[in-house]
């Protein structure tokens, strides 16, 4: 009897294992489209990742040019203010020679004055003194020259003064310099451990720049007053006794 | 008084448009620095500079660095100083009056602002 419930045993055991491989029969072309699946797939990664890996190389090269920009843009600048500098020099000497000229016309008005006086008796010089002094305009054109002068050298000191705008930008390019390094740091560790968690993480990343920085990224060209009003304002407030607390009531 | 200016700036450029707009306003002595490092230097070797103008973002030792050198140190604390710097934000301001600057500029300056502080500093003096 034993035995007979052995058998009975035994085949239950084979008709589960048929039904086993049954299953596994269907499950085949699942694993193979599996198979298909990753194989399409791995070269793809392998794509990726050359192509993060070749984007991570050429960074650098991005980095460079932008600080040539700034390089070239600083001796541009430099460049501008050397003949600016040039002009008011020369300006300066112009200036001073129509000075002198002005002096002397001045001295010459006072001459000319005693001199008609000597020829209103002359018959026939009344004439010619009225020619004479319509002709003679040079006091009021040295005046003109003058005005002309101020207004150039007005205008080659503002241009010096627009030049700011080389430092302003020469932050602003530092600070995408830095954000540039910080993505290629990013993706050199994304090409090594290429994995959701990663990803996820980077996302998050907040790029800053770090405290010791020689550029402000906020830095920016402007003819707007309202930060400088700003400061005024709390540089009054400071100056008329403020307390420490009333510092921070500011901050808040 | 005769104003001996100290002018801070790790760009070349703006060092030369303050001291321009420095000699525009009649104020011919003046010497510079590039950073806040060279700035204690000068300061330390020529006891006639009395009067500093200095940026903030500057390689070696920053702007705000230098000013809180400056305070900190008994020969030196009591020379002015007016700070120029691209950094507008109200905590920035805050940070270097806490500091102890005499004044705050933000740049791009005008001729007509860098007067009206160097004269505000000099009257409160």
């Amino acid at each position: 009897m034993k035995q007979v419930s052995n058998m009975s045993d035994l085949f239950e055991r084979l008709n589960d294992l048929k039904v086993v491989f049954r299953y596994g029969q269907k499950l085949i072309p699942i694993i193979q489209s599996i198979i298909d699946f990753m194989k399409e797939t791995v070269p793809l990664l392998e794509d990726i990742n050359t192509s993060i890996a070749d984007s991570t190389n050429k960074i650098p090269k991005a980095k460079d040019q932008i600080t040539n920009v700034t390089s070239a843009t600083e001796l541009a600048t430099t460049e501008i203010l050397d003949i600016a500098d040039s002009i008011s020099i020369d300006l300066d000497k112009i200036e001073k020679e129509l000075k002198l000229l002005q002096e002397n016309e001045t001295k010459k008005k006072e001459l000319w004055v005693k001199i008609k006086d000597l020829l209103k008796d002359n018959d026939g010089s009344g004439q010619l003194v009225e020619e004479y002094e319509q002709l003679d305009n040079s006091i009021a054109v040295m005046a003109n020259f003058q005005k002309v002068f101020d207004k150039i050298k007005n205008d080659v000191y503002n241009i010096t003064l627009s030049l700011q705008v080389q430092d302003i930008t020469s932050q602003q390019l530092a600070a995408v310099n830095h954000l540039i390094e910080s993505v290629r740091q990013r993706l050199s560790s994304l090409v090594m451990h290429l994995d959701e968690t990663e990803l996820s993480n980077m996302e998050l990343v907040k790029i800053d720049s770090p405290d010791n920085s020689t550029f402000n990224p906020e830095a920016v060209y402007t003819k707007s007053q309202e930060k400088q009003d700003m400061a005024d304002s709390l540089v009054n407030s400071n100056s008329s006794k403020a307390s420490q607390d009333e510092i921070d009531k500011l901050f808040s | 008084m005769d104003l001996k200016f100290l002018v801070v700036d790790d760009s070349v450029t703006m060092r030369r448009i303050v001291i321009n707009s420095l000699r525009n306003l009649g104020f011919a002595n003046y010497v510079e620095a590039g950073d806040g490092k060279e700035a204690l230097d000068k300061l330390g070797a020529d006891s006639s500079i009395n009067f500093v103008i200095t940026d903030w973002n500057m390689p070696v030792l920053s702007g705000l660095e230098l000013v809180k050198t400056i305070r900190g140190d008994d020969k030196i604390s009591k020379v002015p100083i007016l700070m120029v710097t691209t950094r507008g934000v109200k905590e920035d301001i805050i940070e270097a009056l806490q500091a102890r600057v005499n004044n705050y500029i933000v740049k791009p300056f005008t001729p007509q602002i860098l007067k009206e502080k160097i004269d505000q500093i000099l009257q409160a003096a």
